[in-house]
């Protein structure tokens, strides 16, 4: 049984004891200044990123948001366990908020942490609208910190999300500008040999296929908290106090690594939910996902809060100081991370004969151990069986060494500390407070993330979104997911509604996601307890992915649609209307 | 004990023995904190209750010198450690538990006992039987009898990886 | 209104079936997500000035817009090389194709060839194939038949080599074949003509304006040639190239 939701459905049958709290929001037109390039955007209550949502948990609240746009527009509170009419997005939750309505959201808060909430409608999330939503728990807060600060990152391009697709959709290596050069095929050719290096542009050229392909979307000028690197958002602290910091990663397509050169980072939540904490040097944060972290700075010194963008063509910078204007060192960014033929293990139908290439021997240099060492020898969330038909021998893998189970085996793209201390991999991450019991799922879903990037299409089972049924669960079973990664990038799926339990090999103590990064040539496998009614969205969080198709409509059939708590807010909303 | 475990033991002792040699231990229980003390001065007792991930209470009041019973019981879901000293030993001493943590001996909410009294060589195991400090399981409770120092910086704290630093901590404050 | 009416349907439902989500949907999506994304572009490969060995000078634009969906897309293609001293067309071709999508990498493509020079007109049917080909060749084939009767075939292929991400160099071949000779638009069978072209190009603005120089070399052949020779014109022409590709 699920502890929140008793908590919320308590105070849902005892009106008198709970909480209540009415919040305005409205969609504006707004200016967006990144110290790079003004452009126009959308924002909230005349801003972007919109204000800081602090809920408490318990707590009934009512949003009224008035649309300011001339077109239609709505927001879904990302991550929030809510009646699915409440959950903001047009066509499957509601119709939208139309031009110059106030549409009324009433939904009991029952849960705490760290989430955000952004539109649901065409690209209007990429263009700006966006904000945070900080939720306090009934009880205390299993932590200690003397303050906190939201740290909410974007990608912010000086191009619309229309003309984004529209651009990648003509030319799908519209925004890339880190592909492999001539320079690039010499420095190669002299570190591994002409042969090798030919052999290995022609493998990849015969799969026609980029080992560039990380980051979709250059261009963009990483914010946090809407200011750019020159910007530079600075929290102030006394040495010694503790900090929590709020990750949020609400960019349209742009995954970071992030590092506070000199201070070590204690993982507390992901996605919400609070986790076994974690020492860490660095993590890596999805589009979508959140991640609360505790520092104490003890020095009387400006700290930089450095993100850089996986593919490296960007970072977000930002700086924690004892006083405003303080600044620390900003590092360089890396060299871009190149994909490898082991993040094309799951692309169908590769002919893996033109793979066996010449002895580079450059795999020699892996090393496992870190692997072995740990008590995850069963890792049920992972399959790696489906590369065994690959031979890995010949190519230049020039992986960098380090290996995380939830990336393939061999990857380009596993990320390693910049100190080369600790970096956070999902095995790490351990619920705090297990929401569900642990039980045998009651069946399995295949979904194979899919796509071909030559012509920006991305699909689920190689059908889109606008071809394809909806996934139908039954009310009350508990469905595992296996998203089995196709394509040669990476993929944040987010289940709208209901919880994703993310199968790391800890049953009780799985962590409980609302995002789900899959990387390449990766099999991952998720459950979800099905203790929500109504119909859900579930798909890609990389914008232009959602986009193109790699989204599916999940309707929840049957069960005592009961909950009181249904009734009440569709009787609640129907009463408004 | 299995085969498995075996194996991970083995390897702990060829990597770490020089680490636990080197640990805090060997500058003496307690340092600048107290010292172990006789059940017959004790003046009072101080229950603590340990959760996922903090005391209650978060903050004690002693006297200088003061032999104090505490009374720990762990009401959480995982393992913590109650452990009297100063912020430096405390974070010296959260190499250590790393070490538990890395070879399994310490499991979430278990311990694995077996390992716990493995002979890690030059006379070092990881029982964890120091006299400033208890590390229990879910539900389990025991007892420290601690006399004070005169005065100091003291904390009593879990070092249980990263519940130090999530604020797993309590303050010491000398009357 | 439609959310009024929603609500009510929502109270409804919940009134008469107060026990059970029914199985149908609850609302069907009819958001654009749901439907077949729609997309439009410009691409003006070459939009250049041409000036050749033998001082001729020549405006030439080699165009595709197109607007349609993944399954289906609509392209009109434009070429036309304008002879600036004598204010006339040496060549000005518009096809109007629709495309689909037959295997991974490669469209298939039907429509019409509308041919407007200086001189005879002719109008074609259009059947081609189009994509990329191992090793990054954009290529583009297709055959013609005119409205006299003549087949032709056309092949295009097109490479990128990236000295840097923003300076690229790119080869471009275009060779035209002829299956039945066409005497008065110049048109001998066999192999009739080639155009190669080399150009330099730095990306000056994202990837929608990136001006060029280059060197364009044409060559006919055989039959072509010939008749090419008794009209009085050159076989064989070198021109100095500079201009830009524009998208948008």
């Amino acid at each position: 049984m699920k502890k929140s939701f008793l908590a919320g459905l308590a105070a849902l049958l005892m009106p008198a004891f709970g909480l209540a709290g009415e919040y305005n929001l409205t969609v504006d037109r707004v200016q967006i200044d990144t110290g790079d390039f003004v452009k126009e955007g959308i924002g909230y209550n005349g801003e972007s990123p919109g204000p800081v949502l602090r809920f408490k948990q318990g707590e009934e609240v009512t949003i009224n948001v008035t649309n300011n746009l001339d077109e239609m527009t709505s927001i879904h509170w990302h991550g929030l366990i809510l009646p699915y009419q409440q959950d903001g997005v047009p066509g499957i939750s509601f119709p939208g908020i139309q031009p110059g309505e106030t549409f009324t959201y009433r939904f009991p808060i029952q849960q705490a942490g760290t989430y955000w909430f952004h539109s649901h409608s065409g690209f209007q999330e990429p263009d700006g609208a966006y904000g945070a939503i900080v939720i306090e728990p009934e009880g205390r807060e299993p932590f200690r910190y003397d303050r906190e600060y939201v740290v909410q990152l974007t990608d912010k391009h000086p191009h619309s999300g229309d003309r984004i697709m529209r651009n990648l959709k003509m030319m799908p290596d519209y925004y890339n500008r880190q592909q492999q050069t001539v320079g690039e095929f010499f420095s190669d050719a002299s570190e591994h040999g002409f042969m090798n290096t030919l052999k290995d542009r022609m493998a990849w050229g015969g799969m026609r296929m980029m080992k560039a392909d990380v980051e979709d979307l250059q261009g963009f000028t990483a914010l946090i908290n809407g200011k750019g690197p020159d910007q530079n958002w600075t929290g102030i602290f006394e040495p010694g106090e503790r900090i929590r910091l709020r990750f949020i990663n609400s960019s349209a397509m742009t995954y970071f690594d992030i590092r506070i050169p000199g201070l070590n980072m204690t993982v507390v939540q992901a996605d919400g939910n609070n986790v076994q904490p974690v020492n860490v040097d660095e993590f890596r944060i999805g589009v979508a996902e959140t991640y609360d972290v505790i520092v104490r700075p003890r020095d009387e010194q400006a700290y930089t809060i450095f993100a850089e963008s996986m593919g490296r063509s960007g970072f977000a910078r930002a700086t924690l100081a004892p006083e405003e204007g303080m600044e620390g060192v900003v590092p360089e960014l890396r060299e871009p991370a190149r994909l490898t033929m082991a993040d094309m293990a799951g692309m169908h139908g590769m002919d893996h004969g033109s793979m066996e290439m010449a002895e580079s021997a450059d795999m020699s240099g892996m090393d496992h151990s870190a692997m072995e060492s740990k008590e995850q020898s069963d890792m049920a969330g992972m399959d790696h069986s489906s590369m065994a038909g690959m031979d890995h021998s010949g190519m230049m893998m020039s992986g960098n060494g380090a290996s995380d189970p939830f990336y393939a085996e061999g990857s380009g793209i596993v990320p390693v500390a910049a100190n080369g201390g600790k970096f956070l991999s999902y095995a790490d991450l351990r619920a705090q407070n297990p929401l569900y019991e642990d039980r045998e799922p009651t069946r399995e879903i295949e979904l194979k993330l899919t796509g071909n990037m030559e012509r920006y299409t991305w699909s689920i089972n190689g059908v889109k979104y606008e071809d394809a049924d909806p996934i139908r669960l039954q009310y009350g079973e508990r469905v595992r997911f296996k998203f089995v990664n196709e394509t040669m990038m990476t993929h944040p799926m987010h289940l709208h509604g209901m919880w994703s339990i993310l199968d790391v090999g800890a049953d009780q103590w799985n962590p409980i996601k609302h995002t789900i990064s899959v990387q390449p040539g990766t099999t991952v496998y998720m459950e979800t307890e099905v203790d929500e009614p109504g119909q859900w969205a579930f798909h890609c969080h990389l914008s232009y992915h959602a986009a193109a198709g790699m989204f599916r409509k999940v309707i929840v059939e049957g069960g005592p649609d009961s909950t009181q708590a249904k009734t009440d807010a569709v009787a609640g909303n129907g009463g408004e209307a | 004990m299995n085969a498995s475990a075996f194996l991970v033991a083995a390897a702990a002792m060829t990597m770490s023995a020089t680490v636990f040699a080197a640990g805090a231990h060997s500058g003496g229980h307690g340092g600048g904190s107290g010292e172990p003390g006789k059940a017959s001065e004790v003046s009072r007792t101080i229950n603590v209750e340990m959760h996922d991930n903090y005391y209650e209470p978060e903050s004690i009041e002693v006297n200088p010198g003061e032999t104090v019973r505490f009374v720990v019981v762990n009401k959480g879901n995982l393992v913590h450690e109650f452990n009297i000293g100063t912020p430096d030993m405390h974070e010296a001493h959260q190499e250590e538990m790393m070490m538990m943590v890395e070879h399994g001996v310490i499991q979430g909410g278990t311990l694995n006992h077996d390992m716990m009294e493995m002979d890690m060589g030059d006379g070092h195991s990881m029982k964890h039987d120091d006299p400033n400090s208890v590390l229990l399981e879910p539900g389990k409770s025991k007892e420290i009898v601690w006399k004070f120092s005169e005065q100091g910086n003291i904390e009593f704290a879990c070092n249980v990886p990263g519940h130090y630093q999530a604020g797993m901590y309590g303050d010491v404050n000398f009357n | 209104m439609s959310r009024v009416r929603f609500m009510t349907l929502g109270l409804l439902s919940s009134l008469l079936l107060p026990t059970t989500v029914t199985a149908q949907e609850m609302m069907e999506d009819t958001t654009a997500r749901k439907q077949a994304l729609t997309t439009w572009g410009v691409q003006f490969e070459e939009f250049e000035y041409r000036y050749s060995d033998d001082d001729e000078e020549l405006g030439v634009w080699n165009a595709d817009i197109f607007y349609g969906t993944d399954e289906l897309r609509f392209r009109w293609l434009t070429k036309g090389e304008y002879e600036i001293e004598e204010q006339a067309y040496d060549s000005l071709e518009n096809q109007l194709v629709a495309q689909t999508p037959i295997s991974k990498f490669f469209d298939a493509k039907a429509g019409v060839r509308f041919d407007t020079p200086e001189g005879p007109d002719r109008t074609y049917a259009v059947l081609g194939l189009t994509g990329l080909a191992p090793q990054w060749f954009e290529v583009d084939a297709s055959l013609y038949v005119s409205d006299e009767g003549d087949t032709s075939a056309e092949f295009d292929a097109e490479y990128e080599l990236l000295l840097t991400n923003h300076l690229i160099l790119s080869a471009a071949l275009d060779a035209t074949v002829a299956f039945s000779e066409d005497r008065e638009i110049g048109l001998g069978k066999g192999l009739s003509s080639t155009e190669t072209g080399l150009r330099l190009s730095y990306d000056l603005i994202d990837r929608a304006f990136s001006p060029y120089v280059g060197v364009v070399h044409e060559r006919k052949y055989g039959d072509t040639a010939d008749l090419a020779k008794a009209e009085g014109g050159s076989t064989e022409d070198w021109f100095a190239v500079v201009g830009a590709r524009i998208a948008f």
